[in-house]
């Protein structure tokens, strides 16, 4: 195997936080913004599992292309798909557990859910071919979130898998499955819903007359009609959503869920993260800390241009160079300091005051070797100084 | 020589897209700002959030105050807004309906304001008129309120749902005054005089990958592509021969302080030569690092866009 980095950081390791939670919890959440990793920190965390003998399953949602290529599994799939154990042991994860990976397609999941909820065949064919259904399922705000959860909830309840981390979709209302179904409810909530239905009389007959009159008019004529078959047709699914919902919350408010924030150093995947942990907070889900990627933080190992011999006689181009590349590991150590305050800021906010930085690994992790060596750094890490010591000597 | 300013500046909407983490929020009060430097009346917008209660382009802008769903001066020349799909939906019932009262107790009734919220598009939808609204104010002299509006798009997976509302709205509604509206509002966003929009990427090799995908997706859409800009470019003070003799001549010493550096501007340059390949004949604008933080950073980097490339 080549050198890595990360092997030099790995000298005076000890386990971190998140190494017990990867052992024991079933259910591990990351959240955070876009663009900050989390779909790779996700999957070095459920690998992480795998390392520890676990049978895993990473449920992704828009991951990047490059990742599902790493993992080896297909971009579109109607089920959870194994990663090659002959894959993982040539990535240097050999003796691991099971690692699945399911890339969510929010309409398969959906059209699973119908089918598990409505027993009438007829009935389902008439959700299935209303125009309107073809556009909820994938199109409605809310409803990727609402899938997410109800694959997770149907899969830990299938029993297939030890650990299950969700890598939630990189909006805000990331976490909006869990509050009382509440976007959801805004368009399934049955008391809304029955204004829609077809009414013998009282005040509902009449707010459902303004309605009908509302729609028809912006509308055009024919969509009210279609709307009352469509949610008629569905408005059978409520009750069982709406109690899925809770059990979801149920679950991941229990001992056996966590929620890890993924953050980079940028300050506007901090505001992010600031919202996630208010966010988590209020929901009153187990947060257990951040993982800040990205992140300079770790130097131990680098050596000093400054102490590099030149040699004697060092060419022009080497001398100036060389200037240069100092001039960069200054600029590498104010960086480190940055997100070592970073860090111990992040600690501090966290109850458990858990967060950890990943290594710089360089550029974007784009194989399997990659992600097991970011799982084995997660799960061990060296602790950092608060700030920047004087440079290390060499050799 | 083509500069933000002539590219943007004679643009009545110029719509700010990109992968989230690639500091759209940064670039959209930027070019706000510069354009704004530049005489022009400039509006700068974000799309709310539920229950949002801080505003991430006011902090960029150095709003002190509240940035509500109503503009908020942000400087000279410059006001901030945070766009609320409701509003929207109400200008634009007001208008189909042609009875004020009937679109208010249509507003009312909790059912409709859900299934405006909740239903496929509409958001976008209220979105896109509202932002129409804005575009159509005018000062007493009949002049336009705002010369550009300048909006700040949220990321992934929606960054094209405005340009999908036709393709999804239309395709569930069988007619009615809001087809009419739709189409509206598409001639804005889909005319390349009056609309552009502005792709933002970081010089690395999977941002850039995701950039050219949505302005692939951008094109396919018939939204006019008006910019690509890379972001957060890091200074190069190398050069080639200087970088070969450094990198040959650290590597027995093992990792060494400023290599990841080094290595981050070779992934920067083959990046934007990728970019730069793929770009065809859409301008590309290039901001570089910086250490300035908070709304000193898009201060800074408004001056930086105010020059130009060849």
């Amino acid at each position: 195997m080549t050198e890595r980095p990360s092997d030099h950081l790995r000298l005076r390791t000890q386990p971190s936080f998140l190494e017990p939670l990867v052992a024991n919890k079933r259910v591990v959440v990351c959240c955070g913004a876009g663009g900050v990793g989390k779909t790779t920190t996700s999957a070095a965390l459920g690998l992480a599992g795998a390392l520890a003998g676990r049978r895993v399953l990473v449920l992704t949602i828009d991951p990047a292309r490059r990742l599902a290529e790493a993992m080896g599994i297909p971009e579109t799939s109607r089920a959870p798909a194994r990663i090659d154990p002959e894959r993982l042991a040539r990535a240097g994860a050999d003796g691991a557990g099971e690692l699945h990976a399911w890339m969510l397609n929010p309409a398969v999941v959906f059209e699973g859910m119908v089918r598990r909820l409505t027993t009438d065949e007829a009935r389902v064919q008439q959700i299935l071919d209303n125009r309107l259904y073809k556009h909820i399922s994938g199109m409605v705000a809310g409803m990727q979130e609402y899938t997410a959860a109800e694959a997770l909830y149907t899969l830990y309840e299938s029993g297939a898998y030890d650990l299950i981390v969700l890598d939630t979709p990189p909006s805000r209302n990331a976490l909006e499955f869990l509050e009382a179904p509440r976007k959801l409810s805004a368009f399934l909530d049955e008391r809304i819903i029955n204004v829609f239905l077809p009414k013998k009389g009282g005040i509902l007959k009449a707010a459902s007359g303004l309605i009908e009159n509302v729609f028809t008019r912006i509308f055009g004529p024919g969509f009210y009609g279609e709307l009352q078959g469509f949610l008629d047709a569905f408005s059978g699914m409520f009750g069982s959503m709406r109690a899925h919902s809770e059990a979801v919350r149920t679950l991941l408010t229990s001992e056996e869920a966590t929620f890890v924030l993924v953050t980079s150093p940028e300050p506007s995947a901090l505001v992010e993260a600031n919202f996630f942990q208010a966010k988590i907070e209020a929901l009153g889900v187990p947060f257990a800390g951040y993982v800040l990627n990205r992140s300079w933080a770790y130097t131990r190992g680098y050596a000093s241009p400054e102490l590099i011999e030149m040699g004697d006689a060092p060419s022009p181009e080497l001398a100036s160079g060389m200037a240069k590349l100092r001039q960069l590991a200054v600029e590498e150590r104010r960086r480190a300091d940055r997100d070592r305050k970073l860090l111990t800021g992040l600690k501090s906010r966290t109850a458990s005051g858990h967060a950890l930085a990943t290594p710089h690994l360089g550029g974007a992790i784009e194989d399997l070797a990659g992600l097991v060596d970011l799982a084995r750094n997660l799960v061990q890490t060296e602790e950092l100084p608060p700030s920047s010591r004087p440079p290390p000597s060499v050799r | 020589m083509t500069t933000v300013l002539s590219t943007l500046g004679n643009l009545r909407a110029v719509l700010v897209t990109g992968k989230g983490g690639v500091g759209k929020t940064t670039v959209t009060a930027s070019i706000a700002r510069m354009l704004a430097a530049s005489g022009r009346r400039v509006l700068c917008g974000e799309t709310a959030v539920d229950d949002q209660t801080t505003s991430p382009l006011g902090a960029a802008l150095g709003v002190e105050g509240k940035v509500g769903e109503d503009p908020t001066p942000a400087g000279p020349n410059l006001d901030v807004v945070i766009l609320q799909a409701t509003r929207g939906h109400r200008a634009f019932l007001r208008d189909a309906l042609k009875v004020n009262l009937l679109a208010d107790a249509a507003l009312r009734s909790a059912a409709i304001r859900r299934f405006l919220m909740a239903a496929p598009s509409f958001p976008e939808m209220g979105m896109l008129y509202r932002v129409l609204e804005l575009v159509r104010l005018r000062l007493s002299d009949g002049s336009p309120r705002y010369h550009t509006v300048v909006l700040d798009l949220p990321a992934t997976g929606h960054a094209l749902a405005l340009a999908q509302i036709p393709s999804s709205l239309l395709r569930i509604l069988p007619g009615g005054p809001i087809v009419e509206a739709v189409k509206e509002g598409l001639g804005l966003i889909m005319d390349p005089a009056q609309t552009g929009s502005v792709v933002v990427t970081l010089p690395e090799t999977l941002p850039v990958s995701e950039a050219l995908e949505l302005a692939d997706g951008i094109r396919k859409h018939q939204l006019p592509l008006a910019a690509v800009v890379a972001n957060r470019v890091p200074y190069d003070p190398f050069s080639a021969a200087e970088k070969a003799s450094v990198l040959g001549h650290v590597k027995s010493a093992g990792p060494t302080l400023g290599v990841r550096s080094l290595e981050r501007i070779e992934r920067s340059r083959a990046a934007l030569a990728r970019l730069a390949e793929a770009r065809g004949d859409v301008p590309m604008f290039v901001v570089h690092d910086s250490w300035a933080e908070g709304a000193a950073l898009p201060a800074e980097l408004a001056v930086s866009l105010a020059g130009g490339v060849p």
